[in-house]
């Protein structure tokens, strides 16, 4: 009887199952790599009109398909013209005249007049616009434009400002009163087709007006594919796999994945102009107790926690060795800004245990497990707050976890989703101390300014103080001021070295790392000039090629 | 009559789940904030945003009436993250998620139950072992190693993790239910007649499991649902899935609404597809 | 059978006693110059990315995760059952408002109540607290789905053949409910605990973006199970599969201990 029962069985399931597997297991496609670039976006481009770039996605965008007067060379940091064949900033510093190239065109073959350019300028100044750069102005509805003739342009400002011509750099030249979001442009690339959540396709430019040593006209790609993809995974299969040419900024270990498997791609350059860092909540509204607030307000219990830290280990285990110990909020990559007499001191638990036994708090307990308690004898404990989602961030939290403990420290670690942390950091200040990184884009300390200004809602550690609450906070206050308004580099130099030498003494923000500048480059794309600024290894995208594929 | 009250229901349905959607999010923290506020450079524009944000979302009674009028003109929102009318976000996501939850659904049905019919009658089987610790083996790997370990290998597709998640879950149920089944006396008394297994299989098994099984479809179909964010996720998949794991993310609030609500309406459909369970049983049994 | 599998899950949970109190053995402590190692005297399954000894995590995770799974599987089983034949077999009024409740239940977005139930939770709320806090919601989220099949399951019973019979014996509802119904929704029930189990693990890891369940230096399973998911981390030490190995055995024991019980 059983037997009969057998039978069927194969009848059934066999069949049924092979039909199903037949049917469901698609192979993933797989492509070689075209004549076009591709690489991934983590997500979606807000907006295609550049005058209203405000993310890091419809930035990289901008850069590949706007004509600029400018462009900031990435690798020297030098201005350089680009549809402005040459400028001139007048002595006071409040006029700049630009002469254009002659026989500009844009991608749809209409010409580019100086009228093109003062409207392009004036529209990004208005404030029905709303664009974020025009801030950068400072008082933009001040400034004129003028287009005295085809190919000049005069800007009038109402003062002189910090590294002008790095503005120009971000303001996209579009048809006069034809704004059309990327698809006309005067830059290397143009839009030719964008699927929301899918791909961003930009397509040569054919009336770019860049071209070779040789006359050949630039860029070299004919298109470029970026992908919308949120997984590491896929996007480091995909670049392994060579249907992307580039893969931008890796996690540590998909990196030392790259590094064991296609050594010969794998780029590390170093320090980035980002930081990692640790503080603690001293905004006097904070819903916390009044000694853990006295605690945090102690110059002496922060400077101890920072030398508890062992930066090398976070750099070792948390970044896989792809960081850089940091000791301040400007980077040894910024060289220009950065301070090398800084001290960068050591970690030294007994140096801490002394600073803070200076201060009145004492050890209770023994062995493995002591107890620091404050000048009031309550015990020293505190939660950390971090955002979920960032492995090296989560492993560094853990790790000063146990740091802490040698100073009988005990901390909770928390990882919240980003809107929940926001609305602890920035609305009810309800947290102890975050670990929490910040991503600088410009070289400049200029673009820092409204962290570090004590009545800016960005000053984290207390924001928007009506008053400075300390003389050190005054002190910053002065120096970031005359840094924005100093009439030479060296004055302005000073000013800032001055705001470094006062963060590394009071510590606010326990800086950690650097995060590396880490990038997967085919080893079969030519051209390529990494840069650890933004748009890092397309900078220069009009001189990228495939080696093979030379023209 | 029947298709008029289910009918009924599911609107009744979407409209307790639009109620609590709104609840939910809107008291979720970090409703009133934005990542973007972190960034020194650009802060003062977003906290502007939000602030009208505040001004229009701080009464919920005023936020419900608002989105019910805007429902009635047939209008579904517009996206918080992305500045779209939600509907443009959705429409074309709908037929990826949709194939992707019938293609999982199918391979997983089909697979628990051409492994659980003939399994089912051999009690007490080695094979029953090997298929516990197979099964176990599914529902310990979690999604993202099965899609990586696809990945890797370029062999299966994101409808293939959904499928074999699903089938290491309804074989267990399917597997039990008809192994109580093949128990019951007039199943042991049909064997002993030797009544054909495809007669035995149709009429003493799957008729009378049939609500059971219409009930577990339903659980299935949401497992489904949910199982289809991870997979659009990780295989970067653009459905609904993927759309709505941002949504959260960002507190998008009118996209939120909108993927919950065809979610209730799918729920509460499905018992239109799948009749309930007693009126089916009095019709297969009228006695 | 049944025996044998008790004896093993016992043993298995004795090992991980052991194994997590043994002298000198640490969940957290911190061995940073063996990080990511390999097996070795000291360390006999290794040490994870941070030199902490993985056989030590595994056994405390093993032992924090198996008793809040376990617990929070087996309550949202007996909520489902309750519901369920409450809905079949109770009072005609509340089958389809429970019903609805059920369906209403399966489409919400609970992942925001758990945001709030985090920001209502204090920041230093300890490890051990939060974890009991979300395997307690996730049992309190988790029976929808199974009492619906659990109602599906019991409606057929009102007019089988023993439950007429029953009652016109006098068997009092619970003693029906205790001596036939609930044995036959076994077949419903024992899956639903079962597959509760590894999802709860799962669910409690993925809980870690919104602040809640285990969290460090306490050792979570789902967590350990969750690193599978990069192929950053394959190729390293074998010893990374020591979660999964661990939970699948368990499942097929408890799988082997719950199918018993049934049968029985």
């Amino acid at each position: 009887m059983k037997r009969a029962f057998f039978s069927p069985r194969s009848r059934l399931a066999a069949p049924l199952l092979s039909v199903c597997l037949l049917l469901v297991a698609l192979p993933a496609r797989s492509q070689a790599p075209g004549p076009g670039l591709a690489w991934s976006l983590g997500y979606d481009p807000e907006t295609f009109d550049p005058a209203k770039v405000d993310d890091q996605a419809s930035e990289l965008v901008r850069y590949l398909t706007a004509g600029v007067l400018l462009r900031v060379n990435r690798a020297t940091g030098a201005v350089e013209p680009s549809l402005a064949e040459s400028w001139a900033v007048s002595p006071d510093g409040r006029t700049a005249t630009f002469h254009l190239r002659r026989g500009l065109l844009f991608s749809d073959g209409l010409p580019l007049s100086a009228a093109d350019v003062a409207w392009s300028i004036r529209r990004v100044l208005a404030q029905e616009t709303a664009a974020p750069v025009a801030e950068e102005f400072l008082r933009p509805r001040e400034v004129s434009v003028e287009a005295p003739d085809a190919a000049t342009v005069i800007v009038r400002l109402p003062a002189r400002l910090v590294e002008l011509d790095h503005i120009f750099d971000e303001v996209a030249i579009e048809p006069q009163n034809r704004p059309s979001a990327a698809q006309v442009t005067a830059g290397p690339f143009r839009l030719a087709a964008y699927q929301r959540g899918q791909f961003v396709r930009l397509e040569r430019n054919p009336h770019y007006w860049k071209h070779d040593a040789s006359g050949a006209p630039l860029p070299y790609l004919p298109s470029l594919q970026l992908d919308i993809v949120a997984s590491d995974e896929q996007d480091h299969l995909r670049f392994a796999r060579g249907q992307y040419g580039l893969l931008n900024q890796p996690s540590p270990d998909y990196f030392n994945l790259l590094a064991r498997t296609m050594p010969q791609a794998a780029h590390d350059l170093g320090p980035s102009l980002n930081t990692e860092q640790l503080w603690f909540n001293q905004a006097p509204t904070a819903p916390l107790p009044a000694y853990e607030k006295q605690w945090f307000a102690t110059t002496a219990f922060r400077v101890a926690v920072s030398r508890a830290i062992h930066r090398a280990d976070l750099v070792r285990l948390a970044y896989a060795g792809h960081a850089t110990p940091a000791y301040g909020f400007i980077s040894p990559a910024n060289h220009a800004w950065y301070d090398p007499r800084l001290e960068a001191p050591h970690e030294d638990v007994t140096a801490a245990r002394a600073l803070l036994a200076s201060a009145g708090f004492r050890r209770a307990g023994s062995g493995s497990h002591p107890v620091l308690l404050d000048p009031t004898g309550h015990p020293v404990r505190f939660s950390i707050l971090t955002n979920a989602g960032n492995a090296p961030r989560a492993r560094m939290a853990t790790l000063i976890q146990q740091d802490l403990q040698a100073l009988g420290i005990e901390t909770t670690l928390v990882a919240l989703d980003f809107p929940a942390l926001m609305e602890r950091l920035m609305h009810t200040q309800n947290y102890e101390a975050c670990l929490l990184g910040l991503a600088n884009v410009d070289p400049d300390p200029n673009a820092a300014m409204n962290l570090w200004l004590s009545s800016s809602p960005n000053h984290q550690w207390s924001p928007s103080e009506k008053v400075p609450a300390t003389p050190w906070e005054k002190q910053i206050d002065v120096a970031m001021r005359a840094q924005a308004t100093a009439p030479t580099f060296a004055e302005r130099l000073r000013a800032v070295k001055q705001v470094q030498a006062i963060v590394a003494e009071q510590q606010p923000f326990l800086y950690l790392v650097y995060p590396n500048v880490l990038y997967g480059v085919s080893p079969a794309l030519a051209g390529v000039q990494l840069s650890i600024l933004q748009p890092g290894a397309v900078w220069n995208i009009d001189t990228l090629h495939w080696a093979k594929r030379k023209p | 009559m029947r298709f008029l009250r289910q009918l009924g229901r599911t609107c009744l349905l979407v409209l307790l789940v639009a109620a609590g959607t709104l609840a939910l999010v809107r008291y979720a923290p970090g409703y009133f904030s934005d990542p973007r506020e972190m960034d020194a450079e650009h802060a003062a524009t977003i906290r502007a945003e939000i602030d009208a944000r505040r001004e229009t979302d701080s009464s919920s009674r005023a936020m419900a009436v608002r989105i019910v009028q805007g429902w009635l003109h047939g209008q579904l929102g517009t996206s918080r993250q992305y500045q779209v009318p939600v509907g443009e976000l959705i429409r074309p996501r709908l037929g990826v998620t949709a194939r992707l939850v019938a293609g999982g659904l199918a391979f997983g049905w089909l697979a628990a139950v051409a492994l659980a019919v003939p399994l089912s009658m051999r009690l007490n089987s080695a094979g029953e072992a090997a298929i516990a610790a197979g099964s176990a083996l599914l529902l310990a790997i979690p999604v993202g190693a099965l899609a990586t370990i696809f990945l890797l290998t370029n062999t299966g597709g994101p409808t293939l993790t959904l499928g074999l998640l699903l089938a290491a879950r309804d074989f267990k149920f399917v597997y039990r239910l008809l192994r109580a089944q093949w128990r019951e006396p007039h199943l042991l008394f049909a064997r002993a007649q030797g009544m054909t297994v495809k007669q035995i299989v149709y009429h003493s098994l799957l008729r009378p499991l049939s609500p059971q099984l219409a009930s577990l479809a339903t659980m299935s179909f949401v497992m489904a649902l949910s199982l289809a964010v991870p997979a659009e996720v990780l295989f970067d998949l653009p459905g609904i899935g993927q759309l709505a794991w941002g949504a959260a993310m960002n507190r998008d609030l009118p996209l939120l609404l909108a993927v919950t609500l065809l979610m209730a309406t799918a729920v509460g459909l499905s018992g239109l597809v799948c009749p309930p369970a007693l009126t089916l049983q009095e019709k297969l049994e009228p006695a | 059978m049944q025996r044998l599998a008790l004896t093993l899950l016992l043993l298995l949970a004795l090992s991980a006693l052991f194994l997590g109190l043994r002298p000198h053995a640490s969940y957290s402590a911190q061995d940073r110059e063996q990080a990511a190692a390999g097996a070795s005297a000291l360390h006999p399954a290794g040490t994870d990315a941070l030199g902490r000894d993985r056989l030590t995590r595994v056994a405390v995770a093993a032992l924090l995760g198996l008793t809040g799974a376990v617990s929070a599987a087996t309550l949202t089983t007996v909520i489902a059952a309750g519901v369920g034949v409450l809905a079949a077999l109770g009072p005609s009024f509340l089958e389809g408002p429970l019903l609805l409740l059920c369906d209403a239940f399966l489409a919400l977005p609970w992942l925001f109540l758990l945001m709030m139930v985090r920001s209502g939770m204090p920041l230093g709320t300890a490890p051990l607290l939060s974890a009991a806090a979300t395997f307690f919601i996730l049992a309190l989220l988790g029976w929808p789905a199974c009492a619906r099949a659990v109602h599906a399951g019991a409606a057929r019973m009102r007019c089988a053949d023993w439950m007429t019979q029953g009652r016109a014996g006098g068997l009092r509802t619970t003693q029906l409910m205790q001596w036939h119904v609930l044995p036959r929704l076994g077949s419903l029930l024992s899956p639903q605990f079962l597959i509760s189990v590894p999802a709860f693990l799962m669910a409690e890891a993925n809980l870690g973006t919104l602040g809640l369940g285990v969290t460090e230096p306490l050792p979570s399973w789902g967590s350990m199970l969750l690193e599978l998911d990069h192929s950053a981390v394959m190729g390293g030490s074998l010893w990374i599969y020591l979660p999964v190995v661990s939970l699948v055995g368990t499942l097929v024991l408890l799988e082997l201990l719950v199918t018993e019980e049934a049968r029985a």
